[in-house]
């Protein structure tokens, strides 16, 4: 068989027995709240950003509706596209990030508390954080700083909460078996370090000291850049390394190429956020630095696609029956299209035509909206019916999950693209009048708000499916099927590939 | 314990490198900058901001006009923000060294603001626009800033920063449209988004 093969091929690769996963049904027990309550949240503030995502594109498309709400100041663009976007970052993305990243971690390794209540305070702290802010932006009260619009106090109680995770991640991980490191695990410790550093950083030199000037942006991208490939990519990674070998029954492809993925991923991560502001006021260097780094990405993005496709070669059959493989391959075949556009508009002479444009809105949307929530919608999947010991109630409902994500995530691409292309090349030709290039843009604005309804009709439905299983326990016969089902996913659990 | 203490040494090593090209230097470097002094007539450029314009810096981004305008214009190189006429020169740090809070913004939904001090000066063009801005044109994407304004009873004299409007969104007769503090406090940040003075290091576009 080719997997055995490839196991005695690679001395340093040893795939991990069932008993030793077994024994960790305690610590399962003592995580299953944090993590509930993580995804809670998550599902939460995903049903409120989708709220705000859809006033916000209806208000840039018809700004004088009555159902805009024009002319009350919280309700306004200015403020309704701020609170969507931290909802769905900080909110949705980065508490189901954290619940995901609890219940890998304590997959590897007993966790260093018995009580959890270390971490349920930790998410009360980031839930109240993240309260307080999103009323601070309705208030406008803002620092006016993209992605961390959020006023210094209320960082400050998101920071606490967040460090309080970070610092339960890394005892874990030091308490890991002796001699075993698994890809995940490298990219969760690198991603709640970085995160913690990123947060503290960027919130002392443009909150607590504000520094004036140009080194403002320069901070905030840097940290932008910084959140999306060293804290969404590497949560989303490690959950594909650990589910996908996982979900296939067969053990990640090659040791090398996730060296080289996550090695890469570390050292081009922190660079790339000046992407943002070529023709800047930046020295030239920094600019250029950023540029180079977003190149080299490919680097490290194609041997992770690699892997993943040559672990999944063979069991694409899998994608039928399985909703959460089904989601998360989804979002790995998105990663590699999306990090490819993300070089590609960075090189100067395209970043002209794009930079200012909805090219680049698509282009980040396609990372958080494809990417990493189709990676977490299928780790939740998979993750919470282990959990509670239930079944999720109606398949239909998650393939109708599924289908909507996929229709308005490829409709909301074609349209952004073609109308960020036209509006690109009309802003670059002196020519057009403003006015004319906001008219060439009204009918992809509007398909726009079409696309907005069908993710938001699909995050809805996640959220109901969700909903549904924690109130409803499945009845007995469903239960039997849920544990049999949980108990020949854990024989496969010589799913990763573990180093000595 | 070897692969660990690799893998913590490689987290933060590699990090950091970027941290202090990004962080560190430009917050230690940006400070020092100092005023440019022209030779021929000794004139400091750029000079210090007015405090109604910081304050009105606030308003601009409470109510996230960032979100849409721009504030930076690039060298003739790298777009074609000088044909446009948005900008005689490329913008370079000291033009923000005064700065509070540097909007330099991503998106150009709206016209970018560098010098829409330059462009406008009237201050009724400002009031005019922020409270109605489908004068201009029915598909502009901007949002009416109401808030921003109050319609009282006219006491004595008309005031005199009244905005001048017509048609079916002029106040009933006996009554005027005021800025609020607010809104003034942003129009005085408008009218002084300036960047017209010459920088050695940014010298004027040539045609």
């Amino acid at each position: 068989m080719k997997e055995t093969a490839f196991l005695q091929s690679e001395p340093g690769a040893r795939v991990e027995s069932t008993s030793d996963l077994s024994e960790l049904s305690i610590s399962e027990r003592s995580i299953r709240m944090p993590v509930l309550f993580f995804f809670g949240s998550g599902v939460f503030w995903l049903v409120i950003a989708s709220i705000f995502y859809l006033l916000s594109s209806a208000q840039i498309h018809v700004p004088t509706a009555w159902w805009t709400f024009p002319g009350i100041p919280w309700l306004s663009f200015g403020r309704s596209h701020p609170v969507f976007l931290n909802c769905y970052v900080y909110g949705w993305a980065t508490c189901s990030g954290i619940g995901t990243g609890i219940w890998l971690l304590s997959r590897f390794s007993a966790p260093p508390l018995r009580s959890p209540w270390f971490l349920i305070i930790a998410g009360v702290l980031w839930n109240i954080g993240m309260t307080t802010g999103v009323l601070s932006i309705l208030a406008g009260s803002t620092t006016g700083r993209e992605l961390l619009e959020f006023p210094p106090e209320t960082a400050f109680i998101l920071f606490l909460g967040l460090a309080m995770v970070s610092l339960w991640a890394v005892t874990i991980i030091l308490n890991r078996k002796p001699g075993t490191t698994y890809v995940s695990q490298w990219y969760l410790l690198g991603a709640f370090l970085w995160f913690a550093w990123l947060y503290a950083t960027a919130n002392f030199a443009l909150g607590f000291a504000p520094v004036p000037g140009a080194a403002q942006p320069a901070i905030n991208w840097w940290y932008v850049g910084g959140l999306v490939d060293l804290w969404l990519t590497p949560i989303a990674l490690a959950t594909a390394y650990y589910l996908i070998p996982k979900l296939v029954g067969r053990p990640i492809y090659s040791y090398r190429l996730a060296l080289l993925g996550f090695w890469g991923l570390a050292l081009f991560g922190g660079w790339t956020g000046m992407t943002h502001l070529i023709g800047g006021p930046l020295p030239a260097w920094m600019i250029t630095a950023s540029i180079v780094a977003k190149v080299l990405m490919l680097i490290p993005v194609l041997a992770v696609g690699a892997n993943f496709h040559l672990t999944m070669k063979g069991h694409f059959g899998g994608l039928r029956d399985n909703h959460g493989l089904r989601f998360i391959v989804t979002g790995t075949v998105i990663y590699t299209a999306y990090a490819f556009a993300g070089s590609i508009i960075s090189t100067r002479s395209i970043a002209q035509f794009t930079q200012f444009t909805f090219v680049t809105v698509i282009q980040n949307q396609l990372g958080l909206f494809g990417f990493y929530s189709m990676i977490l919608f299928g780790a939740v999947y998979y993750i919470v019916p282990r959990l509670l010991k239930r079944e999720w109630l109606f398949h239909k409902l998650i393939e109708a999950h599924f289908w909507l994500l996929v229709v308005g995530l490829g409709l909301l691409l074609l349209d952004l693209t073609i109308g960020g292309l036209i509006q690109g090349f009309g802003l670059e030709d002196p020519q057009v009048p403003m006015i004319a290039v906001n008219d060439l843009l009204e009918p992809f604005l509007a398909i726009q708000n079409f696309t907005a309804l069908l993710l938001v009709a699909a995050n809805l439905g996640f959220a109901m499916a969700f909903t549904l299983i924690l109130l409803i326990s499945t009845p007995a016969r469903q239960r039997r099927v849920a544990i049999e089902q949980s108990n020949e996913a854990s024989e496969n659990t010589e799913a990763e590939v573990s180093v000595a | 314990m070897n692969k660990i203490n690799g893998l913590f040494f490689g987290v933060f090593f590699l990090f950091g490198i970027s941290w202090l090209g990004l962080v560190a230097y430009p917050y230690l470097t940006f400070a020092g900058l100092r005023q440019s002094k022209d030779d021929a007539t000794g004139a400091l450029a750029p000079q210090g901001n007015p405090g109604t314009a910081t304050q009105g810096a606030r308003v601009y981004a409470a109510n996230g006009c960032f979100y849409c305008h721009s504030q930076y214009i690039r060298g003739e190189d790298e777009g074609n923000d000088i044909a446009r006429k948005w900008g005689t020169r490329r913008t370079v740090p000291r033009d923000y060294m005064f700065d509070q809070q540097v909007f330099l913004g991503t998106s150009r939904l709206g016209a970018d603001l560098s010098n829409v001090g330059v462009r406008q000066t009237d201050p009724q063009w400002f009031y005019r626009i922020l409270y109605n801005p489908h004068t201009m044109s029915h598909q502009v994407s901007m949002p009416a800033y109401r808030w921003l304004f109050e319609t009282r009873e006219i006491q004595g004299q008309p005031s005199a920063d009244a905005v001048k409007l017509e048609g079916v969104i002029a106040p009933p007769s006996g009554y005027e449209v005021v800025p609020t503090a607010d809104g003034k406090a942003l129009v005085q940040y408008l009218l002084s988004l300036k960047k017209n003075y010459p920088l050695p290091e940014a010298p004027e576009a040539t045609e």
